[in-house]
């Protein structure tokens, strides 16, 4: 308690140097604050599009398929799916389902064809998996067994065409013949994900598949899961079903283990981790700087109390309590600031606009920076540790100080 | 040049000649005359082979002169599919098309329902001396038959093959095989005829196999089942009009 006075006594005595060492530590858990929070939003919107638009929490798909993905293998698709959804739909832990087709398009339009990527998909399900409803921002949703089509914002600018136009679109059917129709569209729709507003174009699942000639089958269903299920545990329990009701050509996979890049995010998570204890050490490196300067310009208080009693231990301690003082108050005014400032941008986002132009990664273009238990309560941690710690050393050359050195100076 | 033996295929004129001394350029110009046809009506299927296994699509054309073409499929999975071939431009109508698809540009390079074929090979109105420059390499034999081998290098760009090496039956006047190439030297596709049959006095090739060097594991197999030529074709079936009916 002693101790804790003289500390707090020692900090208000050079208060231009506290504040500057409190500063260094506040601008380092600011930062990281906010990266972490962007980190978080990153992962949450990978994660939000993965499961939406690409790999859903479980994939069902034939286990070919992804071996000739490149040349668009509709034949190995999945046949009777709604057998196979009524199937999937029996597991509890299922909360949406969505069967699609995706097949490489060419858009006829005033004699040009435009490449894009059509999808297949049950509008009905896709009101509830998706909310694709909320995406429609001219026109309306296409109606299942009519020549009806949506198509992303930026595709349809892109040809120069509007809701009520027709356009026709060229495929290669599933036995690698060709095929086309007219389609209207009835709406224009703007995704979360780039890719969708600039390559797709969203079909009625039925016209699809007579499109491409392919009956009754579609080449993967995606599904949801309820909150807190495991997609390892459910992806397990649908292959021993399937498999058991003899339909070994399905391959069912966590999204997980789909590749995609959630993995170079999480890869990325750790490197931030480290960018992160690199800030620290940053700003630790003033506080070790700072208490050096004390150390030396109070080396005859030192001596003076050292011969005065106080042990080795007892400076140590002292010094130490300084520096818990000042990175306490910094990594709070930090992590507080980094709070206020990560807060407007989780609500309005972050827009990268044309800056995601060609980027592949299945990420959108505004993100939401995510506060959470890490970004905060743990770069206060942490940045306390790290800056307390950087301390210890100066402390003990400290501790060091012989009183007859140190007093000789007088 | 893909045309040529594809319309070839589906009616040629062929007269046996026998030379003992003859120029590239007469080789050339016997070859067109056998190939240019007045009027036919064919026939016939692909067999397309790729890495996912085996398609046959069946098909009748007709056609009339060296640049117009009508080819409508018959086989289920393409039932309804027709190609207009009129001087230099391709059309494809659909049934469940409400509007004409003409083919240009990057398009043409397409491959014709995922066969080795493009669209692109079945252009070009000139005839091969307009558009290079030929060089007679000598006599060879393919499958046994005797062949002149004549070497083709484009003389502008707006061909699809820059250079080609063609090996003529010398009695026959057919093509027994063909390699074509890119400008930089590298092999693009490959014909081979190995079943000429006389009908109403001409060669026509019966069975021809095409290649795509860029493909894997791929080969289309183009055979005659029946061919009529000089026959009265009404000009109208090849009319845009007529080709959405």
């Amino acid at each position: 308690m002693k101790l804790a006075s003289i500390a707090a006594r020692n900090i208000m005595r050079n208060k231009r140097r506290s504040i500057l060492s409190i500063t260094a530590i506040a601008l380092a858990a600011m930062s990281i604050v906010f990266l972490f929070s962007f980190l978080e939003g990153m992962k949450n919107d990978l994660t939000g599009n993965l499961h939406t638009y690409y790999t859903g929490e479980i994939r069902v798909r034939h286990s070919d398929y992804g071996k000739y993905e490149y040349f668009n293998p509709l034949h190995l698709r999945i046949e009777n799916y709604t057998e196979i959804i009524k199937e999937i739909e029996r597991n509890d832990s299922i909360k949406t389902v969505s069967p699609r087709i995706h097949f490489p398009a060419g858009i006829y339009r005033n004699a040009e064809i435009y490449r894009a990527i059509g999808m297949g998909v049950d509008f009905q399900l896709e009101k509830t998996y998706q909310d694709i409803e909320s995406h429609i921002i001219k026109g309306r949703l296409p109606e299942a067994g009519k020549k009806e089509t949506i198509l992303g914002v930026d595709l349809a600018r892109e040809i120069g065409v509007t809701t009520g136009d027709k356009i026709t679109i060229l495929a290669t059917t599933m036995r690698r013949g060709s095929n086309a129709v007219t389609l209207r569209i009835t709406g224009i729709a703007s995704f979360p994900v780039e890719a969708f507003n600039k390559k797709y174009l969203l079909v009625p699942l039925d016209r699809a598949q007579k499109l491409l000639r392919m009956g009754d089958s579609v080449t993967e269903i995606i599904m949801k899961l309820k909150k807190g299920a495991s997609s390892f545990k459910v992806a397990g329990q649908l292959n021993t079903a399937f498999h058991a009701a003899g339909r070994e050509e399905l391959e069912i996979k966590s999204w997980k283990e789909i590749p995609s890049s959630y993995s170079f995010i999480e890869t990325a998570s750790s490197m931030y981790n480290f960018i992160a204890l690199f800030f620290f050490i940053l700003a630790s490196s003033v506080i070790i700087n700072t208490t050096m300067m004390v150390i030396h310009e109070r080396k005859r208080e030192i001596g003076t109390i050292g011969a005065m009693g106080m042990t080795g231990g007892e400076i140590v301690r002292l010094f130490f309590i300084e520096t818990v003082f000042l990175s306490t108050a910094g990594s709070l005014i930090g992590v507080i600031l980094g709070i206020g400032i990560t807060l407007p941008f989780s609500v309005a986002g972050i827009q990268f606009g044309k800056a995601m132009e060609g980027v592949s990664m299945e990420i959108s273009n505004s993100i939401y920076p995510a506060l959470n238990l890490k970004s905060t309560a743990l770069v206060f941690v942490y940045s306390l540790c790290m800056a307390s710690l950087a301390t210890l050393l100066p402390s003990i050359k400290a501790a060091r100080v012989k009183p007859v050195e140190a007093l000789r100076n007088i | 040049m893909m045309k040529r033996v594809f319309l070839a295929v589906i009616a040629t004129f062929a007269i046996p000649v026998s030379v003992s001394a003859i120029s590239a350029e007469d080789v050339v110009k016997k070859l067109e005359k056998n190939t240019v046809i007045n009027t036919a009506w064919t026939d016939g299927y692909l067999i397309i082979h790729d890495r996912f296994g085996t398609k046959k699509t069946t098909f009748i054309s007709h056609s009339k002169g060296a640049d117009t073409m009508l080819i409508e499929f018959t086989s289920a999975e393409e039932e309804g599919m027709k190609i207009l071939r009129t001087s230099n431009e391709i059309y494809l109508y659909y049934p469940d098309a409400e509007e004409l698809i003409r083919m240009q540009g990057a398009a043409l390079k397409e491959s014709v329902l995922g066969s080795d074929m493009s669209y692109e090979d079945m252009t070009g109105d000139k005839s091969l001396l307009q558009s290079y420059r030929v060089n007679l390499e000598g006599i060879k034999e393919v499958d046994g038959a005797p062949c002149y081998k004549v070497s083709l290098e484009a003389k502008s760009s707006d061909v699809p093959y820059y250079k080609e090496i063609m090996w003529i039956d010398k009695e026959l006047f057919m093509y027994r095989q063909v390699h074509k190439f890119s400008r930089s030297g590298k092999l693009l596709k490959e014909i081979s005829i190995d079943d000429i049959r006389q009908v109403s006095g001409k060669n026509i090739p019966f069975h021809m196999v095409l290649k795509d060097a860029l493909k894997k594991n791929s080969s289309t197999e183009f055979f005659i089942n029946d061919i009529k030529i000089n026959l009265h074709l009404d000009p109208d079936i090849f009319s845009l009009e007529e080709l959405t009916w």
